[in-house]
């Protein structure tokens, strides 16, 4: 079904088909109630992921308070990228917005022998249903553990009541 | 699972080999013509073989053949995996000279390298089993031999092959055509589901647990949806009522009367239900996302690709972009033809060069092998 906009619920927004394919393998976790979660339509660049957000999202979390967003992009071995994409979350929705990713870009997680980006997502998903941090720990990955703890309070019970 | 599938001049398949080894669940992307359901009239051929039609002229006719190529046989093979055994089915048709239809030319059955028989036209040769002996025996050559090959028990291979490949789920369904009326059951619904009142009762009678598998994926989809009823309409006839109920009070509505998409939701819920009670099966899926929202193509996919994750096959076609994006390269398989006088030519996305957005090169249309 449907995600239904007045009780909690996830949307991601990938940069990239790479990024929407690891959003694929998550969805196909077993455990994930996926009727909470809408995987939307690739953005086409880090940058653009930002200004869609800010453009078209902003306003429609203000509309749905019970709305999540993981804003899915490639740090491109960026140190500054994550406080770049911060800059574009309103204060107000800060404890609602998520910026995850690879360290470099998804490419480099299969070259790193993690499988196919779905086989990725599954193994992500995994993780934050048994809480561990098996694939999170990933050198391409551990960057995100901050985000990770955020997500796991307020959002791992929507996706695995 | 599928772990090969060969055709080869029928229609615009010529030398066409399916790959989807290893793979539980597969999308098939291309253009209008380019072959993607004629792979499931493909199949559907083996599944009427196995449902007890085998009249040759009732399978396939003469206009099947490639560009007319009559002098060249047509070509059916199948190899699947069931229960890490492995089961290899090969047909093909000729259609000599002066002849009205077409006739067997070859036909076998093996299972795990063992022929099980094997035939040339109207020879059929009966391999030795623990059970029986040896035998060679006279078919029509109008006739295929796998329907009527008796079977001995229901752990013999032929049993097991043959239940299989009867119950693969072949779905173009029609909902203006689905009514929900039903006199009789079946796991074994024809490819327009207008036999849906028959397949529901066939599950739950098979199966009653499955009414939870029913019922819990239809609660997602519409919340709600109270339950499900079948009462008694006629003498051996029954139909199909689901009942709503909100704070404001409850309704009845017949399955007929639900809207198109409604009706796809009743059909995955069956798939799920199906997959749950007799797995592994294959469901081949021509297009799940018609009918439906936007807002639900997306879940709608999802949750048949999450049900074969565990066991059996999915395959779907697809113009659709939410449908298109709940597939990856790895499982998503582009299907080409250069005009009507060429064969279908197919390859899987990840070998492909995609510039940019696989939904605007579709939309450009410059995705070609």
């Amino acid at each position: 079904m449907s995600v239904n906009s007045h009780q909690p619920h996830i949307f991601v927004l990938p940069e990239d088909r790479a990024n929407s394919e690891i959003a694929n393998g998550f969805l196909l976790n077993g455990e994930v109630s996926t009727h909470r979660i809408q995987v939307l339509g690739e953005a086409g660049g880090w940058h653009k992921v930002l200004t869609h957000f800010k453009s078209q999202h902003v306003s429609q979390m203000d509309r749905f308070p019970k709305r999540f967003m993981i804003l899915l992009i490639d740090f491109d071995g960026r140190g500054d990228r994550m406080a770049e994409a911060k800059g574009f979350i309103p204060d107000h929705l800060s404890s609602r917005v998520f910026v995850l990713g690879a360290w470099t870009e998804p490419e480099d997680l299969k070259r790193a022998n993690l499988g196919s980006f779905e086989t990725i997502g599954r193994a992500l998903a995994k993780d934050c249903r048994e809480d561990t941090y098996t694939t999170w720990s990933h050198d391409l990955l551990r960057h995100n553990s901050g985000e990770i703890e955020r997500l796991r309070q307020h959002v791992r019970p929507i996706l695995f009541p | 699972m599928i772990r090969r599938f060969y055709v080869h001049n029928f229609r615009c398949l010529e030398n066409f080999e399916l790959p989807v080894s290893g793979k539980s669940s597969v999308l098939l992307i291309g253009k209008n013509g380019s072959g993607k359901t004629t792979v499931s009239f493909a199949l559907e051929i083996l599944q009427r073989i196995a449902r007890g039609t085998n009249r040759v002229d009732n399978l396939v006719k003469p206009k099947d053949f490639s560009r007319g190529r009559k002098d060249v046989p047509m070509r059916f093979e199948i190899e699947v995996e069931l229960s890490s055994q492995i089961y290899e089915y090969v047909i093909a048709f000729e259609f000599p000279e002066g002849f009205k239809e077409l006739r067997v030319r070859e036909e076998k059955l093996a299972v795990g390298g063992k022929p099980v028989y094997s035939r040339e036209a109207a020879q059929v040769h009966l391999a030795k089993t623990s059970k029986g002996k040896e035998a060679e025996f006279r078919v029509d050559w109008h006739l295929v031999a796998l329907p009527i090959v008796q079977e001995q028990s229901q752990t013999d291979p032929l049993f097991i092959f043959k239940q299989w490949l009867a119950r693969m789920l072949i779905l173009r369904p029609i909902p203006a055509l689905i009514t929900g009326d039903s006199e009789q059951e079946t796991l074994e619904p024809n490819s327009q589901v207008t036999d849906f009142g028959a397949w529901f009762a066939g599950i739950v009678g098979y199966a009653p647990a499955a009414y939870a598998k029913i019922d819990e994926y239809l609660k997602q989809v519409m919340p709600d949806m109270k339950d499900i009823k079948n009462p008694v309409t006629g003498k051996d006839s029954r139909s199909l009522v689901v009942q709503f109920s909100s704070g404001q009070g409850s309704l009845l509505v017949s399955l007929k009367d639900l809207s198109d998409g409604e009706k796809c939701f009743m059909i995955c819920a069956l798939v799920l239900a199906a997959n749950d009670a007799y797995a592994p099966l294959l469901c081949f899926w021509d297009e799940p996302d018609n009918y439906l929202a936007l807002s639900e193509v997306g879940h709608f996919v999802i949750s048949l690709r999450k049900a074969f994750e565990s066991g059996g096959q999915f395959i779907s076609t697809s113009h659709n972009q939410e449908a298109i994006r709940r597939f990856s390269d790895e499982n998503t398989l582009v299907l080409y033809r250069n005009n009507h006088l060429e064969p279908t030519i197919i390859r899987p996305l990840s070998e492909l060069q995609v510039g940019g957005d696989l939904v605007d090169a579709l939309v450009r249309g410059d995705l070609e092998p």
